[in-house]
């Protein structure tokens, strides 16, 4: 039995969506922009990075809109002072949690947290930086993982386990203590299970994950192709 | 044993295990639960078990539960056939001997008897033990358990919880095997929604409506799982109930798993419970033998498994999609909802999750029907909750109270208030996701919505007490610190938010946060609560919001004052004593230089500390002995006596000229600037002292013809002799004061004039005014005011006393009243409505006015005083109180019982609290508080008229010589800095070179104190009835000191 | 009208923002004409003045010396710009904070060196960690970028002309 569809308003605008539908694929789908940062299409989305979040009728709670499902009637409201100011906190807290150094990054200029900063507005952090000592994994021969620009979004183990079935990368310890690791704690050039294929890099927003040899501002990525290859899976399945 | 497949051999089981419960010989049962353990539980059962084998005694050992009353573990209890049950405290294994030996002869060691059983509720069954023991209080007497309620705890400390006949035999499972037998599903589903039993793992969700929606979920496979991953810190309910009462889970389980429609149960327990995940393993393992769990339960065909799954204690696995993600064998983090277990939950399978306190509640419910359940607690909360009561109190434990019940119920009933008089300041509901609640808000009712509404939750239950050692903004910290270390990680706002809360956090304690770091903190934590993924960040700002909301001064104290009250902050106090000084006296380094014979740097470097040393080395009320840590070895430092010794040795010697010289050199160059003080009392003349150092022309203006206030016009001199007081203001007027006597500002000076003589005034005229009270006989001969008669004795001045003297009232004015009275060969008696630990006097004046003579009469509130034909006192009436409720004070409301008592006298003195002048307060237009103290800034003591500054008693209400003078003191410091514009305070002060070693293995050593007159002898005359210490006697308590100083340096 | 009196810090930074500021082309002569340089490095006055109405501070505050300038610089001027990263975020300088500064110093100038001793005087004494400006100062408007680019420089001071005070310029990234 195919999916039903229901009606929803996005920002006041009647729109329909299937009832399997996630607010987020809702509103993309009419062409309406929620910013995003740890949701990529065609990956489990997990609602982490707090950035979708929208305001709906009926709800005191704001909800994420790449895990909330739609149902009839739902009014959404996808941009307001609060969220605006919320959203923005994010943003600071991630930039003072590592250090993102954007003028020394392979990936200035084509970051999805820079440019969700400028999106967003954000010129400066209110926060102490936290300028902690990370390491910079380089044992892979191609790849490198700078743990000084990881946000922790998780895109490169659900790439890994959902479409290249391998499971290399996960996320260890807890809390401000979270790391990606690949296999069980091994450097990236030792993990036995890495096919060396690649998509974790392209699913990467920031420049933690990155290929070798570039210099900074030269590390372009094609999570779109992610994407593609997701929807063309699930078209096989 | 064979499964037991019919009612028959239900009942027959149910014969044998209440045959084990009661049996026909004595019963001894320890209490043997985790709580019990800790306290040696295990060392007493022993001891039991070898003197009943040696002895051969007929008698059944038994370990059970833990009873709720933890304080007073390790817990026994005895009872001899027909006999009630006899709880015995505190049991050591040596008292096991004569305990038995009591026994055979039909007794109870009555030292140890705690309190006793006659009959008992378990709920599901009814048991009489037997009556007797009218020596011995029943147990809902004893005050910790006075209007306790156990429906969840029905059973623990009754029964052995590893023999499933003694369950049984109580009267377990047969809930469970009614609802087989009825086979109505739905009917039960409809008991647990009318009985409005709320989820009691904290979010209070209708436990009826989450089974609904699992019954009427449609899958191959459904799982119910009890969440027992109880980690929040202070809280142990479901551990002592799992250890006490093993069954009584299962069977809730079942009873959930036959109705939803599930086959398979899963207790997920944290494997820091051994105890738990043992005596599960052994319950389910009973429950297998006896055909309560497996295939074909009861012989109903319904088939159910329990499994016990240990989890690795993460915190944030009581998240219940974290617990299944973490069942699953994943790491344990939340995954956002919905989709809701009951839709997808364990492997994608529909389920169910409760607390294991809401699966304890069903059997209830389901025997005794959800109008009895629905009776307890209150209209939106129903039943009973168990709450882990902790911290601060005397009486701590595990206490199920109906819901509903005052928090001040908790704290001042069960928990019997503050330990050795601590004042109680706030209570911690609900762990870390929960928040602190003030003291002037004791009276809410607990229950979920309540405690919402305050800011914090209800929680699984804990309850942590916070008295006046506890730093506020330190217990944000402390709770964001655990929050922070059990945090996924996974979203951000819970995993940076709370790493920069806690940085914010630790930046305040260690004395340099800012108020902007405050502005940061509530935006953080409303975010926090606002975006973050689950419950664990949801909740945790909690603390600090409640923490901002309710206690923001202690953040002000931290961020403006650099100050912790409690002194817990270490960066923020020299020490514990040197904290809780008004005057911040840097305590540690006079008693080091006293104790290297260096009397004239010490009294240096005290004078420029105090510039009231002999004063108030004398009638001090001393808070720092109450801190000093040498308490927690011996006896506290007596600092004060030290402090005097110091302070007279050259005070009153013919080196005063040399001392004052080398107090006199610390004073800065002339500013130019005039300063005007108001009141010659100890605030005035502190504040005078440091603004003539600080190079200031100051003028002290007073109504009275000499200075000194209340130490020269209401302290008796056999308290402090006037010529000490001398030297003092001597010391003074050489710093430069000058003093202006038999003026009283605001009428023959008026405001308006200081201000435009003067650079800036300091108003410290205390509060001379009798308190106004219509005190009916007020009018009558032979009354007095205690200051106006104190006063009059102070001038020297002729005060007709009869020969029998009534004192109203029991602060230190009044104690002083009344010895005054004695050494006038009166009889003095004190009258005071509360009791006497609740007098404000100084503890050591009311025992030296009771060894010279004084009588008390506690309880008893003034109603009348009665003359006679010529106008003169013949009689006081009183009215006998009886104390009431806790008000927020922390004591009993005493309560006219109306009997009155009639006391003949002749004199009558009335000491029941001064106040401030009101005339002038609104003649000065000065803004006042409601009680009518002066409206000053906390911190800089300015008023809210520009270059007016007040403190002291004006300012604090009627208070103490100390606290006075640290307001003078902070004012002089304050007002300087707004003349000149600069903090040049820390010039006032020099170093001073002195052993810095902290006492390695302090050997025991008694206390000195001061020799005392022969109460016979000092009751005759005003000689000082206190001597002071001698220099040797001086020495060796100073050598006494722990340096705490030095030890928190080297902690940082 | 009055000139408005511009001043312009050089803190931990490489001088790459001052190169963005006078690389305005021909703005730089009209901005010229209503406003005053009072302070700077591309200026002579030695001594920071009073009442500046706009300052520009570029860098990150790395040394005891950064750090009494720029305390001193916020009492005497009515707005502060953080001028570029290194103002805002701390940046390039704020990338050696996790190494302990005397191991810092002993790699720069004992081992890397000629002159294989670590220089006492004539240098100032480096903080533990080089900071943005607001950890220390109050700052008014951020403008991030490495550089910031001249028009984001030109478009804030412009704003500042009309008397706007704007937090954020439109468009304005860092890197």
């Amino acid at each position: 039995m195919p999916p039903k569809n229901v009606s929803i308003r996005i920002d006041g605008e009647l729109i329909s969506a299937r009832e399997d539908q996630t607010i987020l694929e809702a509103a993309t789908a009419s062409g309406k922009h929620i910013p995003t940062l740890c949701h990529l299409a065609g990956l489990t989305p997990v609602g982490a990075c707090r950035v979708c979040i929208v305001e709906a009728q009926g709800t005191d709670r704001l909800l994420p809109a790449c895990t909330t499902p739609v149902h009839e009637g739902m009014s959404v409201t996808t941009s307001s002072a609060k969220l605006a100011r919320y959203r923005r906190m994010t943003v600071e807290l991630l930039l003072v949690e590592r250090n993102h150094v954007c003028s020394v990054c392979v990936s200035n200029g084509h970051c999805e947290l820079q440019s969700l900063a400028t999106e967003l507005g954000v010129t400066n952090v209110r926060f102490a930086f936290n300028y902690p000592k990370l390491d910079v994994d380089v044992s892979h021969p191609r790849y490198v993982l700078d743990h000084n620009r990881c946000i922790l979004c998780s895109r490169c183990v659900r790439v890994c386990a959902e479409l290249e079935h391998a499971h290399v990368w996960e996320v260890r310890s807890r809390g401000i203590h979270s790391r990606i690791v690949s296999d069980l704690n091994a450097k990236w050039g030792e993990a036995q299970s890495c096919t060396n294929c690649g998509k974790c890099v392209q699913a990467c927003p920031t420049g933690a994950l990155a290929e070798k040899g570039r210099a900074v501002e030269e590390m372009t990525k094609s999570s779109e192709k992610i994407t593609s290859l997701a929807r063309w899976r699930g078209a096989e399945a | 044993m064979p499964r037991i497949q019919d009612i028959s051999a239900f009942n027959d089981v149910r014969e044998a295990g209440l045959a084990k419960v009661m049996p026909p010989v004595p019963r001894v049962t320890v209490g043997m639960g985790t709580c019990g353990r800790g306290a040696g539980a295990e060392g007493v059962y022993h001891a039991f078990s070898e003197a009943i084998d040696r002895a051969g005694i007929d008698a059944v050992l038994a370990s059970v539960g833990c009873f709720g009353a933890c304080y007073e573990e390790p817990l026994a209890a005895v009872r001899l056939p027909g006999s009630p049950l006899v709880l015995l405290r505190r049991v050591q294994a040596n008292d096991v001997g004569r305990i038995l030996q009591d026994l055979s002869s039909g007794s109870i060691t009555p030292d140890l008897a705690y309190c006793k059983v006659e009959q008992w509720d378990h709920v599901t069954g009814h048991l009489h033990y037997g009556d007797g023991y009218p020596e011995i209080p029943a147990w809902d007497e004893v005050p910790f358990f006075k209007g306790q309620k156990k429906i969840v705890l029905r059973n623990c400390g009754f029964i052995n919880p590893d023999d499933i006949e003694e369950y049984i035999g109580i009267g377990g499972y047969q809930a469970l095997y009614s609802v087989l037998i009825d086979g109505a599903k739905e009917s039960v589903i409809e008991k647990v929604k009318a009985a409005k039993l709320r989820g009691r793992g904290g979010a209070g969700y209708l436990t009826g409506n989450k089974w609904e929606f699992l019954a009427k979920a449609k899958a191959d496979q459904k799982f119910i799982i009890c969440n027992a991953d109880e980690g929040d810190p202070g809280a142990y309910m479901n551990r002592n109930e799992i250890e006490g009462d093993p069954h009584n889970l299962l069977e809730g389980m079942l009873i959930g798993g036959y109705v939803m429609g599930a086959t398979r149960g899963i207790i997920y327990v944290r494997a820091e419970y051994p105890l738990v995940v043992h005596r599960l393993g052994r319950a389910i393992e009973q429950a297998h033998e006896y055909g309560l769990l497996g295939e074909n339960i009861l012989g109903r065909g319904f088939d159910f498994d329990i499994e016990v799954v240990q989890g690795a204690g993460v915190f944030v696995c009581g998240e219940e999609t974290a617990l299944i993600a973490s069942l699953e064998g994943q790491a344990g983090r939340p995954r956002p909802r919905p989709p809701y277990p009951a839709q997808k939950g364990l492997w994608g399978k529909p389920t169910n999750i409760n607390n294991v306190e809401t699966w304890y509640n069903i059997a209830p419910i389901v025997t005794r029907g959800p109008l009895w359940f629905a009776q307890t607690g209150s209209a939106k909360s129903s039943g009973t909750k168990v709450f882990s009561l902790v911290g601060r109190v005397q009486s701590t434990g595990l206490v199920e109270m109906p819901l509903g019940t005052p928090l001040k119920t908790f704290i001042y009933d069960i928990g019997e208030g503050g330990i050795a008089g601590r004042e109680i300041k706030a209570i911690q509901t609900g762990g870390a996701s929960g928040g602190c609640i003030p003291r002037e808000m004791f009276d809410t009712p607990v229950d979920y919505e309540n405690l919402a509404q305050l800011g914090s939750i209800m929680g699984s239950g804990g309850m942590v007490v916070m008295d006046e050692d506890n730093c506020m903004v330190d217990v944000a910290r402390y709770f964001i610190e655990f929050t922070h270390s059990e945090s996924c990680g996974k979203c951000i706002p819970c995993r940076v938010g709370l790493d920069k809360s806690l940085r914010i956090l630790n930046r305040i304690t260690e004395g340099v946060g800012t108020a902007r770091h405050v502005e940061l903190l509530d935006e953080l934590s409303h975010y926090m609560r606002e975006c973050s993924l689950c419950g664990l960040g949801q909740s945790a700002p909690n603390p600090v919001l409640t923490a901002l909301r309710h206690f923001g001064q202690e953040f002000d104290d931290h961020i403006v004052a650099h100050r912790c009250a409690a002194g817990v902050c270490e960066e923020l106090a020299l020490s514990p004593c040197e904290n809780s000084c008004p005057l911040h006296i840097n305590i540690p380094r006079f008693l080091a230089l006293e104790k290297e014979g260096r009397i004239e740097d010490a009294f240096e470097a005290m004078f420029l500390d105090n510039p009231l040393p002999a004063s108030t080395g004398r009638v001090c009320q001393h808070q720092c002995e109450s801190r000093c840590r040498r308490q927690t070895l011996d006896e506290p430092v007596n600092v004060r006596a030290v402090h005097r010794l110091v302070a007279d040795s050259l005070l009153l010697s013919d080196r005063f000229d040399e001392m004052a010289a080398r107090v006199l050199r610390h004073k800065l160059d002339p500013t130019g600037r005039k300063v005007a003080v108001a009141g010659a009392g100890p605030a005035g003349l502190t504040a005078a002292f440091y603004l003539a150092m600080l190079g200031h022309d100051v003028t002290v203006f007073d109504e009275k013809p000499a200075a000194g206030g209340m130490l020269r016009f209401a302290i008796p001199t056999y308290r402090l002799p006037k010529d000490v007081l001398e030297r003092e203001i001597e010391m003074i007027a050489r710093a430069g004061v000058k003093f202006i006597f038999n003026v009283r500002v605001g009428t023959d000076v008026l405001l308006n004039d200081l201000d435009d003589d003067f650079d800036a005034v300091f108003i410290a005229i205390g509060t001379w005014k009798q308190a106004e009270i219509s005190q009916a006989g007020r009018e009558l001969k032979g009354v007095y005011g205690a200051l106006p008669f104190l006063e009059a004795l102070g001038r020297g001045e002729e005060v007709r006393i009869g020969r029998k003297v009534a004192i109203i009232g029991a602060g230190n004015a009044a104690i002083d009243s009344a010895r005054a009275a004695i050494r006038r060969g009166a009889e003095a008696t004190v009258f005071y409505r509360r009791g006497r630990k609740d007098m404000p006097a100084i503890e050591e004046e009311t025992h030296a006015a009771e060894q010279e003579g004084t009588k008390f009469v506690f309880l008893a509130a003034p109603h009348r005083i009665l003359g006679d034909d010529s106008g003169n006192v013949k009689a006081i009436e009183t009215v006998k109180t009886s104390l009431g409720e806790f008000d927020t004070s922390g004591r009993r409301k005493p309560i006219p019982t109306g009997e009155i008592q009639r006391h003949d006298c002749d004199t009558v003195i009335l000491a029941i609290g001064e106040s401030i002048d009101a005339e002038f307060a609104h003649a000065s237009d000065l803004r006042l508080k409601e009680n009518g103290s002066i409206d000053v800034n906390r911190f800089t003591l300015e008023s809210s008229r520009g270059h007016f500054f007040a403190g002291g008693d004006v300012t604090s209400g009627a208070s103490n010589v100390s606290s006075a003078m640290g307001l003078g003191k902070q004012a002089a410091r304050s007002i300087d800095r707004q003349l000149m514009e600069a903090d040049r305070w820390q010039r006032l002060f020099s170093e001073f070179e002195y052993e810095q070693v902290v006492p390695e293995e302090p050997a025991p050593s008694p206390r000195h104190a001061g020799r005392m007159l022969e109460p016979a002898v000092r009751a005759r005359c005003q000689a000082e009835v206190v001597a002071a210490l001698t220099p040797e006697e001086a020495r060796e308590e100073a050598e006494r000191c722990l340096r705490c100083d030095l030890a928190a340096a080297n902690v940082t | 009208m009055k000139k408005l009196k511009v001043a312009t810090v050089w803190l931990d930074g490489c001088s790459g923002c001052h190169m963005s500021l006078l690389d305005m082309d021909a703005a730089i002569i009209s901005l010229a004409q209503k406003i005053e340089l009072v302070y700077g490095p591309l200026v002579d006055a030695q001594e920071f003045p009073e009442d500046v109405d706009v300052t520009l501070v570029e860098g990150a505050v790395s040394s005891q010396d950064d750090l009494n300038r720029i305390q001193k610089i916020r009492q005497r001027t009515h707005l502060l710009v953080a001028m570029g990263d290194c103002a805002v975020t701390g940046n390039v300088p704020a990338m050696r904070n996790s190494i302990p500064v005397t191991r810092l110093l002993q790699c720069v100038y004992a081992s890397g060196g000629e002159a294989k001793t670590i220089p006492s005087e004539g240098v100032p004494v480096l903080l533990k960690q080089a900071r943005p400006l607001r950890e220390f100062v109050t700052v008014d408007v951020s403008l991030p970028g490495c550089p910031p680019p001249s028009k984001s420089i030109a478009g804030v001071i412009a704003a500042l002309l009309e008397g706007k005070k704007t937090e954020s310029a439109a468009g304005v990234k860092f890197g």
